[in-house]
């Protein structure tokens, strides 16, 4: 009876706070939307990144290299500027492809007019300053959307580019974030890109299979490309206490807490790529060291 | 499809002739478009060579209004073709102006030369 109460009560209390209870649930529900907010990461990318993202379901946030993306940076060559009452359409090519930039009038004239404000005698420099010209370089950050069948981005912002190695930069720095994306973290060697690409991990941890985090296998040499059990079960090898005839397979998937068939099809996989072997039978692996 | 215009250096104007590529694509294709950085080093009329970092020489056919200026550090965006005296250059269909060649790194635009075209699927369509 007492114990029935308990409960009752505890449970009571639970739901009282489930005016949050209640959250959980429909922060998942409408996933479009929301997850927006809580990824907030900004991927530097080119224009043909931009045309070939995907979109699982309609409304779905894009992936790019089956990575979500929340907001994008690019930056292209200005081929057209059309100015309408409420926004700003500029159509920017890279080189890799061609695609509109829309920004919306109205936090146009509000940056303009923070600008304003300190130093009013030179506003008509700063204007020119942050004037977009045709056929000139310009920066935008903004998010991909969509209208119809045509890909847009929506900017926030977008600014000249004056400086050519920020074209070259920004280039390489997309190359750098693609290849993490699809191979996985850089050596430690290229601390910079490992560290840029370290920061768009967070957006795609889920559709990484939410293997635990880049670091976990980011120390250790670079690994081909492969499944995230695999790349766990090579972590564990690399960091058990062992003796020179390595792990059972069974002993890696009660560690991990992995079904057996899944642990012998990342074994596999490790075989093949020949960064493990087996000692002293085919499911005693250990990690070969070269 | 949207036209694409591949970085290049000197050394890859043959690979973008329309004559290496017309194998295995027919008519006018855009693959035949590329850009190209240097800086301006002559000025004759209506040709012009720019010298790209220590890669060498091209020569550029102009069109009647593009305005290149001598040592200032350009941005071609042109077709590769034939040149009358032979050889290969590039008929110049737009320009851009980058002001100082001193400010600009080339070592820079040789690793996104080498970038770009090993990593195809994010800048160029084979």
């Amino acid at each position: 009876m007492d114990n029935g109460y308990n409960n009752y009560s505890s449970t009571y209390s639970g739901g009282g706070g489930s005016g949050g209870g209640f959250m959980p649930g429909e922060m998942n529900s409408p996933s479009g939307g929301k997850s927006d907010y809580t990824n907030a990461t900004l991927r530097p990318i080119t224009i043909k990144q931009a045309l070939d993202a995907i979109q699982p379901y309609p409304e779905a946030p894009y992936q790019i290299d089956s990575a979500e993306v929340a907001s994008v940076t690019f930056i292209g060559q200005v081929r057209n500027i059309s100015s309408q009452s409420t926004n700003i359409t500029y159509k920017l090519d890279d080189g890799t492809g061609e695609i509109e930039a829309k920004q919306w009038i109205d936090s146009m004239t509000a940056d303009s007019m923070d600008t304003d404000d300190p130093n009013t005698n030179s506003t008509s420099n700063n204007k020119n300053k942050n004037q977009i010209e045709l056929n000139g370089y310009a920066r935008v950050f903004g998010k991909l959307k969509s209208f119809g069948n045509k890909r847009f981005v929506g900017a926030h912002c977008v600014r000249p580019v004056r400086d050519i190695n920020e074209l070259h930069c920004h280039l390489l720095e997309a190359s750098a974030v693609h290849l993490f994306f699809t191979r996985g973290p850089s050596t430690a060697s290229s601390g910079g890109a490992g560290a840029e690409g370290a920061g768009g991990m967070k957006g795609g941890d889920s559709a990484m299979g939410g293997v635990s985090a880049g670091d976990d296998y980011g120390a250790g040499k670079g690994l081909p490309a492969m499944s995230p059990v695999a790349k766990r079960v090579y972590h564990l090898l690399k960091t058990e206490p062992q003796s020179n005839e390595g792990l059972h397979a069974q002993l890696i998937a009660a560690k991990l807490s992995l079904p057996m068939p899944d642990v012998a099809r990342a074994g596999d996989e490790l075989l093949t790529a020949g960064v493990i072997f087996s000692t002293v039978d085919e499911h005693t692996w250990a990690i070969l060291e070269f | 499809m949207s036209l694409q215009t591949p970085r290049i250096l000197p050394s890859h104007l043959h690979a973008f002739h329309s004559s290496s590529t017309s194998t295995n694509t027919s008519g006018p294709r855009s693959s035949h478009t590329v850009r190209i950085l240097g800086t301006v080093t002559a000025l004759r009329g209506d040709t012009a060579t720019i010298t790209c970092g220590n890669h060498g020489d091209v020569t550029l056919i102009l069109k009647p209004d593009s305005h290149l200026q001598m040592g200032k550090l350009v941005e071609i965006v042109g077709k590769v073709a034939d040149l009358e005296g032979g050889g290969v250059g590039i008929r110049v269909l737009g320009s851009m102006d980058w002001g100082n060649p001193a400010d600009c790194d080339y070592r820079i635009y040789e690793q996104v030369v080498n970038a770009t075209h090993r990593l195809k699927p994010i800048f160029y369509d084979e």
